[in-house]
């Protein structure tokens, strides 16, 4: 299954609608990383709300994903971890070290954007 | 498959209880239940059929004769039933198969006795009674034998003081089911997830911290996490009176949790003594945002909100500066 990136302003969001396989979210991140160049994009929004189980490829993937985002000049935020996959990843030992969260959609935008205006006061 | 709807409330306690054909199977050896003994039970069969309802009524006769057991038995339809499944015990109990079915009838006695709030002591006395006078009866079957006789009476004992194990152990686990219902109770209540601001939640833990209790203070946060929208969690672990390593752990994990849902954790109230055994213990604490006391937190929480608590006097003073 393809998951559907959507474009909006400076932010990719990558919304996740159904357990994925391992070769799709391989190929996540191959295309977000791409479009990070294309769309000289400066966030990445990966949003989990559909998910009930996140396994450990499945993290490893997300903090790959994080990382290349950064090396290409994009922060990513991780969104809509349910209460119970937060629980279970804890249990797994899997945490998304150095990796931001936040609630939902909303948060992960509100959240990307703050630090966009605290760049420009710096600037 | 068996349907969990399907099985009387007897299997489910006997699931509960973890009695097993092999558990039952332990319990017949505990007791020395015996072939020979089989043979000798099997012998009264013709007796107990012909004298079950006199046996049955000693047993309750005894019962209503004590104060005790008059109270419990008041309620007509429990009196009723309990008569019912005693007649049924008296007659399987000649049978001689001490199997799971067996022990489910004992067991559904047990639960009617618990309900109605027989003492044991009370049970128990009546226990004897009706031994007495079913060995009466063996006794007098056995005129020209009576060592056979006596032998027939020990074997048949054996099967009593297995079903005495049985119930004792069921209306002692019925009372104690009780006491862990409360304990789940007072564990729940002990934990609440208090909103404090819009966004900002307070989580007081008092009191001792088990892996149980651990995975409730994580489940509940978290579910308020979600339910109020929470972007800042205080903890303050004042009344927590000493933390090892697994509760550290526990700490460590629930702030993790959280923080994959968004929200981040400032830990209060660490007692000096606390601090220095966790020191001492060597337990990584750098993932956790310590603040000294709740005041602290409250306010490095409101820094984190983006907000700040002024007086009235001091906006004022701020508005009339804006303006002039």
């Amino acid at each position: 299954m393809d998951v559907p990136i959507l474009k909006q302003g400076d932010v990719l969001i990558a919304s996740i609608q159904a357990a994925l396989s391992d070769q799709d979210l391989i190929a996540l991140r191959d295309s977000l990383a791409s479009r990070i160049g294309r769309f000289r994009s400066r966030g990445v929004i990966i949003d989990l709300m559909a998910l009930d189980v996140l396994d450990s490829f499945a993290t490893r993937m997300i903090r790959d994903i994080a990382y290349t985002a950064r090396l290409r000049g994009a922060i990513t935020v991780v969104v809509g971890i349910q209460p119970e996959v937060a629980f279970a990843m804890v249990q797994l030992g899997l945490s998304l070290e150095g990796i931001a969260t936040a609630l939902d959609l909303e948060e992960g935008l509100a959240h990307l954007s703050g630090r966009e205006r605290k760049r420009a006061a710096r600037s | 498959m068996v349907d969990l709807n399907e099985q009387t409330p007897a299997q489910l306690l006997m699931r509960d209880m973890g009695l097993t054909e092999r558990d039952i199977a332990r319990r017949r050896h505990i007791v020395g239940l015996e072939e020979r003994d089989l043979t000798r039970i099997a012998s009264l069969n013709e007796l107990m059929a012909s004298h079950v309802d006199e046996y049955t009524t000693a047993f309750f006769d005894y019962l209503t004769g004590l104060d005790e057991g008059r109270l419990a038995l008041q309620n007509t339809a429990i009196a009723h039933r309990a008569r019912q499944l005693k007649r049924g015990h008296l007659l399987a109990m000649v049978q001689t198969d001490y199997d799971v079915d067996y022990v489910a009838q004992r067991l559904e006695l047990a639960m009617l006795y618990s309900r109605a709030g027989l003492e044991l002591r009370v049970f128990l006395a009546a226990f004897h009674r009706l031994l007495k006078v079913i060995g009466d009866g063996i006794m007098s079957r056995f005129e020209a034998n009576p060592s056979e006789g006596f032998e027939t009476f020990m074997s048949l004992k054996k099967v009593a003081f297995f079903d005495i194990g049985v119930i004792v152990d069921a209306i002692v686990f019925e009372r104690e089911r009780v006491i862990r219902q409360q304990q789940d109770a007072i564990r729940e209540l002990s934990t609440p997830v208090l909103q404090i601001r819009e966004r900002l939640l307070l989580l007081p833990i008092v009191g001792v911290i088990d892996t149980h209790r651990a995975r409730m203070i994580t489940e509940s946060l978290l579910r308020s996490i979600r339910a109020s929208r929470a972007k800042v969690v205080v903890m303050d672990i004042t009344g927590v009176a000493t933390i090892d390593s697994r509760v550290a752990n526990h700490l460590i994990q629930t702030v993790t949790a959280a923080r994959l849902m968004g929200a981040s954790v400032i830990v209060t109230g660490l007692s000096a003594e606390v601090a220095q055994s966790l020191v001492a213990l060597g337990i990584d604490l750098t993932k956790l945002n310590t603040i000294g006391d709740l005041q602290g937190g409250l306010e490095e929480a409101e820094r984190l909100l983006g907000q700040r608590l002024v007086t009235v006097e001091e906006r004022g003073r701020s508005s009339a500066s804006v303006e002039a």
